[in-house]
């Protein structure tokens, strides 16, 4: 059943993110603020760098402001000035993508002022954003959150918010999957990955897809086949599934913007229960410099060797 | 430079002359199609693919959902994701090529095609046809006949209407269909390719009477005039809007993939040393290694640059080349941009600064 999410919080974020940012910007605490701004469609929102602190009552929370911002302070976003404080609006979920990379050395927390957003919760797509957010329509993640008010912003309005709860569908569908023959779950995966037209928007809006050469990019020598065919298709989604095991944080960034609705963020929770299981560990709570992948323990389970 | 569209080109017959209705019922339509398919025609219709709506062979017309726009655009009929333009072996010092023959290209029905993917197919016969005659693409085209379907809603962001098209457009359409209210299609008969695939299956329509048509669709774009986004363009190679927009653009390639009119494509060799293809598969301006040379420069090394390629090769190169514009106005780009960015809305800020 279809419930609607109580959406009266946004209004009272949009105040005040526009308030701190106008601060930000008039004092100079920060060069840019990183944040969403109101876009041609009806209910529409899309990412902006604002530098003035007049553009900053322009600035916005919504249903629609989907978008983790985190992927702007990267090196993979060259065109955005790295001089500097920036201030960033983050969801508790972007968050946790902000503690992996400063873990991983690729932002200084002294370098960044975060404003975290209070949120009830998101649409799963924004190919209708000015659908009303219910428990049909809010995204996946959203109905798992545990912190829909940010811990450890610079700047978190206080607004209450009442978190969207349902049954989640992540675990749902990796249990329909894991009750699979390895035949039938491979060709689930092979069914999926056959529509898979290499676009890289999965690759693009990841936080931690920031390699400055990106392997299935490679030529000299071409590591993975470059053409939309199953054998290029296959090692790239596994490839991009390892890599994130112990860093992905779920903002399900990858699985929103696929084109052709590869239900991707499967292939990560699936990862992060693994790591939860074998190395009790958990992404993106504390920046963290080497995940259990990265390291090696004396008492690293070792029984799968034989 | 060679007439666009020559080679490829269907005569249409113009308004005064036939413009022949008929009417086909939904029965009829799906009698046709299974028809076509029991005799070996291929069939290509909008049809769900493992949960996602895209043109695409069907087994039987039951498949076929005429409910929405497809995900991706028709253009893969005639310009696919991936093919195979040759294959090549090796046996000691003896290496043998073999070609794709075209010939091999099965009859086709494309069926249940939005105005503005069937529009797209003629402004592709322009380049296709241009500095090389490309024997694939056109030899699909040759063997493809298109039954277009007028479309009776829109979302905001359709703006068909802003690129000199609209709901009822049939250009590019071999056979056109409005659906009636009373149920079944209006069928505008729109060239000679049409009028042959109706001459042989005339049983399945009948002549057309007065029944009502659905009201069509009427698109609400904002103020785009094309000829002031073209002047502004021709003086503004260089100019901040492009970083202003570009700084958003993660550089994917989803907008181009989408795209009914976006052609560019890669070519690659893939395989081993002892046997392997050239392989022809599609490409994106948003690509960081798009354009990049052999010498490692890259003329559009940054994302503003390549973004700018976008809007130019849409809205100026392709007027300038071929006097058409690269853009049907379908929305795609615009619904699955990851990051929200607004072609219609960009190509309207250009308008009102000329």
């Amino acid at each position: 059943m279809s419930n609607h999410i109580d959406t009266s919080a946004y209004s009272a974020v949009t105040a005040a993110i526009r308030s701190e940012a106008a601060r930000l910007l008039a004092g100079g605490e920060v060069s840019a603020v990183i944040g969403y701004l109101p876009a041609r469609r009806k209910g529409s929102a899309q990412p902006a760098i604002i530098t003035s602190a007049d553009q900053a009552a322009e600035l916005i929370f919504s249903p629609a402001c989907v978008n983790n911002l985190a992927v702007y302070l990267t090196k993979a976003k060259k065109e955005v000035p790295k001089s500097g404080r920036i201030a960033i609006t983050a969801k508790s979920c972007d968050m946790r993508a902000l503690a992996g990379l400063i873990g991983e050395s690729q932002l200084q927390r002294s370098d960044i002022h975060i404003i975290g957003l209070p949120c009830p919760g998101v649409l799963s797509s924004v190919a209708d954003p000015s659908a009303l957010l219910t428990t049909d329509t809010v995204a996946s993640k959203c109905l798992e959150c545990e912190f829909n008010l940010p811990q450890g912003a610079d700047f978190t309005p206080v607004v209450n918010v009442t978190a969207p709860r349902g049954p989640s569908r992540y675990a749902a569908e990796i249990a329909r999957l894991e009750a699979m023959t390895p035949a039938e779950r491979w060709s689930f995966w092979k069914a999926q990955f056959s529509k898979c037209i290499r676009c890289y928007a999965c690759r693009q809006v990841c936080p931690f897809c920031y390699c400055e050469q990106c392997m299935c990019d490679r030529n000299r020598p071409q590591m993975v086949e470059t053409t939309p065919r199953p054998a290029g298709n296959l090692a790239w989604h596994i490839i991009r599934a390892i890599h994130l095991s112990g860093r992905c944080a779920g903002c399900a960034e990858c699985e929103r913007v696929c084109p052709m609705d590869i239900p991707l963020n499967l292939l990560n929770r699936k990862m992060a229960r693994e790591l939860k299981e074998l190395y009790d560990y958990e992404a993106g709570f504390e920046p963290q410099e080497k995940g259990p992948l990265n390291s090696y323990l004396e008492k690293d389970d070792q029984s799968f060797i034989k | 430079m060679r007439s666009p569209g020559k080679r490829a080109a269907v005569r249409v017959v113009p308004d005064n002359e036939t413009k022949m209705q008929k009417h086909i019922s939904e029965q009829n339509l799906k009698a046709l199609l299974d028809r076509l398919i029991s005799t070996g025609t291929r069939v290509i219709a909008p049809r769900v693919e493992t949960g996602t709506l895209l043109y695409g062979p069907i087994r039987d017309a039951s498949q076929i959902d005429l409910s929405r726009l497809p995900r991706r655009s028709a253009k893969e009929t005639f310009f696919p994701v991936c093919e195979d333009i040759l294959s090549y072996e090796k046996h000691g010092q003896q290496v043998t090529v073999g070609d794709v023959d075209p010939a091999r290209f099965a009859e086709t029905v494309l069926v249940g095609v939005r105005p503005c993917d069937a529009a797209a197919v003629p402004v592709l016969d322009a380049v296709f046809t241009w500095d090389y005659n490309d024997a694939f693409f056109l030899e699909r085209r040759r063997k493809t006949t298109v039954i277009g379907l007028g479309c009776t809603t829109a979302d905001d962001a359709c703006f068909c209407t802003a690129v000199g098209l609209a709901p009822d457009s049939s250009t590019g359409s071999d056979l056109f269909l409005t659906p009636l209210k009373s149920g079944g299609y209006a069928c505008q008969i729109c060239s000679e390719k049409g009028e042959r695939l109706v001459a042989a299956h005339g049983d399945l329509f009948t002549a057309a009477d007065h029944a009502e048509t659905v009201p069509f669709a009427t698109p609400s774009p904002g103020n785009i005039d094309l000829k002031q986004v073209k002047s502004w363009l021709d003086h503004h190679f260089e100019d901040p809007l492009w970083d202003e927009i570009a700084t958003r653009c993660v550089g994917c390639g989803a907008c181009a993939f989408v795209c009914p009119a976006c052609h560019c494509f890669d070519i690659v060799d893939e395989g081993t040393e002892k046997q392997g293809r050239r392989r022809k598969s599609w490409d994106a301006c948003g690509f960081g290694k798009f354009t990049l040379h052999a010498s490692g420069h890259n003329p559009r090394d940054l994302q503003p640059k390549r973004y700018r390629n976008r809007i130019m090769h849409k809205f100026k190169y392709y007027d300038d080349k071929f006097g058409q514009t690269l853009c049907t106005g379908c929305g795609r780009c615009i619904r699955i941009c990851p990051v929200g960015i607004d072609i219609a809305a960009i190509v309207e800020d250009i308008s009102q600064r000329s």
